[in-house]
């Protein structure tokens, strides 16, 4: 058809051109330019495409690369260090407790005796001997609980220092977050490129259900299968007859 | 009373044996999963488990079943302290024979009170 169309074309420039007929060659030789030019135009928006296709699919393949080889080993170690800075803060708080709270006791107690004594004083019941013992006690209590006071200071300072680890793991907390989310735009670009939209928002719109142990609740909101507190723990055992 | 604690992280184990001892109770060993738990209690001794349920190696409602099927330790008193919040999980353990669920995070009174709680049903 276009040969045919192509050779019409061919024959009246020829004849235009014999008979000087400038216009009409010019005429004919843009109709048959045209065709060329049309397929022309058509293989190279196919190249177009393909050349688009291959350039996304290397920088997708790149991204995945770079995530399966950098990101997530890199996620790993971020995590393990939130693990790590958590429990050492843990452990410097409880230390600091553990010493404060034999010290808060020993406040208490002390008080306490020298209260005894204080009463029996107060009712005139207590000999001279007994009250310069009573001044003596008095005066150690006083220079414990000095001691003390400073003690308990510097050690509940430890605790408030030990608190630093929620801007440390935070920080490190949103990298990954930021990295899980890079993840997951490279999964769903992949999707759309090779597999099915239609089942990825499907599974979207589903409701995952964990099997077994699954440690915190983190959506309690979203669940209807978990207690929401302690009491709903007690009602349900004590509706099971506890 | 000699109480054994188990959970798989060192801080929970501690800040539960810091809460007993504030009951009173002084006398307490740990283990880190019910593997490790499960010899401690045949070889005796023990009158109290604390036990959480997400583990490596034997997980606490495994122990508790464990120690509910075993004729030495089958009374033994045990108090689940975990994370844990299914409404299954918590019919499960009640069904294995728990006395008590505790779920994280929780307070010292909520310890006390389920203490308490188990150690009157006890006596009754």
């Amino acid at each position: 058809m276009t040969e045919s169309v192509d050779l019409e074309n061919a024959r009246n420039l020829v004849k235009c051109l014999e008979e000087n007929d400038q216009e009409g060659a010019d005429m004919y030789m843009a109709e048959l330019t045209k065709a060329r030019e049309s397929n022309l135009f058509i293989e190279v928006g196919k190249l177009t495409r393909e050349l688009h296709e291959a350039l996304s699919n290397f920088q997708l393949d790149t991204r995945i690369s770079d995530l399966a080889a950098q990101d997530i080993p890199d996620a790993k170690d971020r995590l393990k260090y939130v693990i790590e800075t958590t429990e050492d803060a843990a452990n410097k708080t409880m230390d600091a407790v553990e010493k404060s709270l034999p010290m808060a006791d020993n406040i208490g107690l002390g008080a306490s005796n020298l209260k005894t004594d204080w009463d029996k004083l107060m009712n005139k019941q207590m000999q001279p001997a007994e009250f310069r013992v009573l001044c003596q006690d008095m005066k150690s209590y006083l220079d414990d609980t000095k001691n003390s006071a400073h003690t308990l200071h510097t050690l509940l300072t430890e605790v408030l220092m030990a608190q630093g680890y929620q801007d440390l793991t935070g920080q490190v907390i949103r990298r990954v977050i930021q990295m899980v989310q890079d993840v997951e735009e490279s999964l769903v670009t992949m999707i759309r490129m090779f597999g099915s939209m239609n089942d990825y928002d499907d599974a979207k719109d589903k409701t995952k259900i964990e099997d077994g142990v699954e440690g915190p609740i983190v959506n309690k909101e979203k669940r209807d299968d978990v207690v929401n507190s302690q009491d709903d723990v007690d009602d349900l055992l004590s509706s099971l007859g506890f | 009373m000699k109480i054994l604690v188990v959970d798989d992280f060192s801080t929970m184990r501690r800040i539960v044996k810091n809460l007993l001892r504030d009951l009173g109770f002084t006398n307490t060993q740990e283990a880190d999963d019910g593997n490790t738990a499960l010899p401690m209690l045949k070889s005796g001794g023990f009158d109290f488990l604390v036990t959480d349920w997400n583990m490596p190696g034997m997980q606490g409602i495994d122990l508790l079943k464990n120690v509910r099927a075993d004729p030495e330790l089958k009374s033994l008193p045990v108090l689940m302290v975990t994370a844990e919040a299914k409404r299954e999980q918590i019919v499960e353990a009640a069904q294995a024979g728990v006395n008590g669920y505790i779920v994280k995070p929780f307070t010292a009174g909520t310890l006390k009170e389920k203490i308490d709680k188990i150690f009157e049903r006890l006596e009754q």
